[in-house]
């Protein structure tokens, strides 16, 4: 299987370690991964704030980099809701584009559904060993049906305990420009979350978007919280990175 | 020009109709009234079942539900409600209803229209929908809108063939009965509540605070 | 009604520092957001049943004139008079002037959402007749100094009931009861005689019913019914997209409207009127007034946003809304609180009154998630967002922070650069606890939070670092 990851510009930014991760993950999953040089971001914040023109400006960029490969695969579920469930949307009124569009659509995927449903990863090298909570990203959750894939994966780890806290589908506040156009009220809803998290005494909060971890970290730490760890979950399923 | 023709004019534009319209998919959907999905379950497979399904929807949306064999035992059946939780013996029916033997019952029972300060009303009802225990009551000179309103405790009568599966099973009685819809169609399922005060749930709002249900057959 | 929609940001915050409307929100959480799951679970498949609400929804707006001339048409056969309003003016005028032609001097109202939306109670009062709202929720709202209902189904849900105790007793002058029980009661004995006494009753129609020309309501307390049944006159005001085809589509979304209001399979009291009382009957009223209203909603079926005219005002969306839940209804600004009103308010009020509202979400998806007529409220709010972008609507800064960083970003060699020096300033902002406490121009976040410190490197950096050494 040829593979492209699409980094994500978080992940390039704020947590290369992600990225590796999710390199090393695919590879042991038996992928050809190829990581396309000139790629940036997917446009999602500019088309969100209803700049359609700078996002498409990205998303023929994005379709241009990312077309020649069976799979591509992005270690993040809002960017790979962006592309699977928006572009289509966005790309509506150039009919070439449109069409090379939807089929990329049909051949992204957020990591951890891609290596339950295509790759079929059997073995997991993480060794992380404690107690887990799991928050479920909205996007994944919403747009892809992110939610057992990322569990299943965990579950073949030896050591790890999931436990499970109280509304993990609810928004961590983040929403990209919202945690700050509103950061007040993006801290309220990060303080739910931690709450909620904190209460089943994991070691760690894990997600599978960069985003809202960012955000439920910053928090946690202002909340004065220094050892619970968040962690992205190729993190966790990659374990100990060359 | 008026408001009607403004707003129309406005909503043709919106939808992108010029010259006159094609009418024909309106006049199908009418014609056809095709339903739409309802619950499904075993219950719906024999009277029996509808009249279980009735009972217990009924029950848990607070009303109390008996059945009673005739029309002869339903002044005695109302009457032993009444005295078992201490309510008045004294009420309002409907004027289908007055040639009940009340009376023998031990009740005082008038056949006139509820004025608001009448503690117990008794009606019957035109049909009743068993998916959520629920009356359909349509207003008349016979068959008031308000003595199952204005009253403290409503107290209906239901023979067991008129309860049907579904809403819609009753709307297609109404049709086929009476041809169009009376003044008020009423659809009742228990006593009046609200959750308006920490969304708790609290019976006998500004209808009744009791409703029980008497079925015949 | 008054419109403070751009005031968002401060009401939001205030919201959020006042203890007791943190304590009164909490139940939207406990109570609406379960009571629904289990309705929907109870139900069987209500997905299947999602659908067919949309779809009805869809056919009545597909060809809204022809079915609105059908109700009409049914409406007046029946004895009642159908008005239409431009406006919100006009809607008010319609009714002030039947309620003079006719001597009224006292209304009941039952709960309407349009009526708050054109302000209705002031124009009556204004001209000399005395509105009394009569569910419970809108009856403790207009004696408490008419204070804005800061939900669509639940108006009084921001006030705990400590609060109600005691606005019962400085408003009613009775002994302090403190059970809910008995505060219904007490505001049950005062409002009954008011419904024996008044001479119009108003109320909203949740639906009309194109093939009949039936106004339906959807009602616990019997308020609606009393309004409906006792007074001489009957006013539905209502908005004309609520048409519906069929007695058949209306079933199907009753059975959506309750699930996804409060749980419930059914309302207490779903009342369908249908003209004036016939000769020989007791009780209805002898006029029955219909005022259809368009107030922008004309404008919103030829938009981007025409899939909002769906909506049967059930307040899922604002229910499960993790900011509704945290700031409440009344931050929002107007009648309509939460998803639905981010995007109807702009629509109705006006983008220049209510530019914050599209932004006031996460975008996390859980109003269209539980929607039951499917409106993507989500997406919707993004282009209402759009619509601001290509109006001009936008500050400067944003616009000119989103073209410069999507130039940079569409230019690799640029940005990889860009990036680079980004890790390392962040790096060193973050210091020894790899934290950052305050980011410049990023006080939004900073406030509240820490912000991680980045490792230092870029991927793209490490990874062609990686790939020249093998
Ligand atoms: S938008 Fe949907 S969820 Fe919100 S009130 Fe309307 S129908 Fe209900």
């Amino acid at each position: 299987m040829r593979v492209a990851l699409f980094v994500t510009c978080l992940a390039d930014l704020m947590r290369p370690n992600v990225a590796f991760a999710a390199l090393k993950l695919l590879k042991l999953a038996g992928c050809t991964v190829e990581v396309p040089e000139t790629q940036t971001c997917c446009g999602q914040p500019a088309y969100n704030s209803g700049d359609r023109a700078t996002a498409l400006t990205l998303a023929r960029k994005v379709i241009d980099e990312f077309s020649g490969y069976e799979y591509v695969v992005l270690p993040s579920g809002s960017c790979a809701g962006m592309i699977r469930a928006h572009y289509e949307e966005l790309c509506k009124d150039d009919p070439a584009l449109l069409v090379k569009a939807k089929k990329l659509a049909a051949s992204t995927y957020e990591l951890t559904d891609f290596l339950v449903n295509v790759a079929k990863l059997e073995s997991v090298p993480g060794d992380f060993a404690g107690s887990i909570t799991y928050h479920d990203s909205c996007s994944g959750l919403r747009e892809l049906g992110i939610k057992q894939q990322p569990r299943q994966l965990l579950g073949k780890m030896g050591q790890v305990e999931i436990k499970e806290m109280s509304e993990a589908e609810t928004c961590c506040g983040f929403g990209g420009t919202f945690s700050l156009k509103f950061g007040d009220i993006s801290s309220k809803l990060a303080d739910n979350k931690c709450e909620n998290a904190c209460a089943t005494g994991a070691d760690a909060i894990v997600g599978g978007d960069l985003g809202c971890l960012l955000n439920i970290e910053g928090r946690l730490r202002r909340k004065g919280d220094r050892k619970t760890q968040v962690l992205h979950v190729a993190e966790v399923l990659a374990g100990k990175l060359d | 020009m008026s408001s009607r023709d403004l707003i129309l004019g406005r909503i043709r534009a919106s939808i992108g109709r010029s010259g006159p319209a094609d009418t024909s998919a309106v006049a199908a959907h009418l014609q056809a009234s095709p339903r739409g999905p309802a619950s499904q379950g075993d219950w719906r497979n024999s009277h029996e079942g509808v009249l279980q399904r009735f009972t217990e929807r009924a029950t848990a949306l607070s009303s109390t539900v008996e059945r009673v064999a005739s029309w002869a035992e339903v002044p005695a059946a109302a009457a032993a409600y009444l005295i078992s939780r201490q309510l008045p013996t004294r009420a309002v029916c409907w004027p289908t209803l007055a040639d009940q033997p009340w009376a023998a019952a031990g009740l005082a029972v008038e056949a006139r229209p509820s004025r608001g300060d009448d503690l117990v009303g008794i009606t019957s009802t035109f049909c009743a929908v068993a998916d959520t225990g629920t009356l359909m009551l349509l207003s008349g000179a016979d068959t008031p809108a308000a003595t199952s309103l204005l009253p403290e405790t409503h107290i209906a009568v239901v023979p067991v063939e008129r309860v049907v599966p579904l809403m819609e099973d009753g709307f297609a009685l109404l049709r086929s009965e009476k041809g169009e819809a009376p003044r008020a169609t009423n659809f009742v399922s228990g006593p009046s509540r609200t959750a308006d005060i920490e969304q708790t749930v609290t019976l006998g709002a500004h209808g009744p605070y009791r409703v029980h249900l008497i079925l015949v057959g | 009604m008054e419109i403070h929609s751009n005031d968002f940001k401060a009401r939001a915050r205030e919201a959020l520092a006042d203890q007791e409307l943190q304590k009164a929100l909490k139940l939207v959480q406990v109570k609406f957001v379960p009571n629904r799951a289990a309705a929907a679970a109870e139900y069987g498949d209500f997905e299947a049943l999602r659908d067919a609400g949309r779809d009805i929804r869809n056919r009545a707006l597909e060809n809204l004139d022809l079915w609105l001339e059908r109700f009409e048409q049914e409406a007046t056969r029946r004895g009642a008079q159908v008005h239409w309003a431009k406006d919100a003016a006009e809607a008010n005028a319609i009714i002030v002037d039947i309620a003079h032609k006719n001597g009224v001097k006292k209304v009941v109202k039952s709960k309407s959402m349009v009526s708050e939306e054109c302000g209705l109670n002031d124009a009556l009062e204004a001209a000399g007749v005395t509105p009394i709202e009569t569910d419970l929720g809108e009856y403790i709202l207009q004696i408490n100094d008419h204070e804005p209902p800061s939900h669509i189904v639940a108006p009084v849900i921001h006030k705990t009931r400590e609060q109600i105790t005691e606005l019962f007793h400085a408003k009613h002058h009775k002994p302090r009861q403190t059970d809910i029980g008995a505060l219904c009661r007490e505001a049950r004995e005062i409002l009954r005689p008011h419904f024996l006494s008044a001479d119009m009753g108003i109320s909203g129609a949740n639906f009309l019913v194109a093939e009949t020309g039936s106004t339906v309501i959807v009602t616990n307390e019997g308020n609606g019914r009393l309004c409906t049944t006792v007074p001489r006159i009957h006013v539905a005001l209502t908005g004309i997209e609520k048409v519906v085809p069929t007695l058949e589509d209306l079933s199907v979304l009753l059975r959506l409207l309750p699930r996804s209001a409060t749980g419930q399979a059914i309302t207490n009291y779903v009342s369908m009127n249908t003209g004036v009382a016939g000769s020989g009957d007791s009780d209805g009223p002898e006029q029955f007034h219909i005022v259809l209203l368009d107030n922008g909603r004309s404008r919103v079926l030829g938009s981007e946003l025409k899939e909002m005219l769906r909506c049967i005002r059930c307040g899922a969306c604002m229910n499960h809304c993790p900011v509704y839940q945290a700031v409440g209804g009344h931050a929002y600004g107007w009648v309509y609180p939460g998803p639905m009103g981010s995007v109807l308010t702009p629509s109705y009020a006006g983008m220049e009154h209510a530019h914050e509202l599209p932004h006031t979400a996460t975008g996390c998806g859980q109003c269209s998630a539980v929607c039951p007529v499917r409106i993507p409220l989500p997406e919707l709010m993004r282009k209402e967002r759009e619509m601001q972008v290509d109006a001009g609507l936008r500050p400067w800064t944003e616009r000119l922070a989103l073209k410069l960083w999507g130039w940079s970003a569409s230019q690799p060699w640029l940005y990889g650069l860009g990036t680079a020096i980004a890790a390392r300033f962040l790096k060193g902002l973050g210091g020894e606890e790899k934290l950052i406490h305050r980011l410049p121009l990023a006080g939004g976040w900073t406030d509240g939070r820490d912000f991680p410190a980045p490792a230092g490197k870029t991927f793209r950096e490490l990874y062609r670092a990686k790939k020249e050494l093998h």
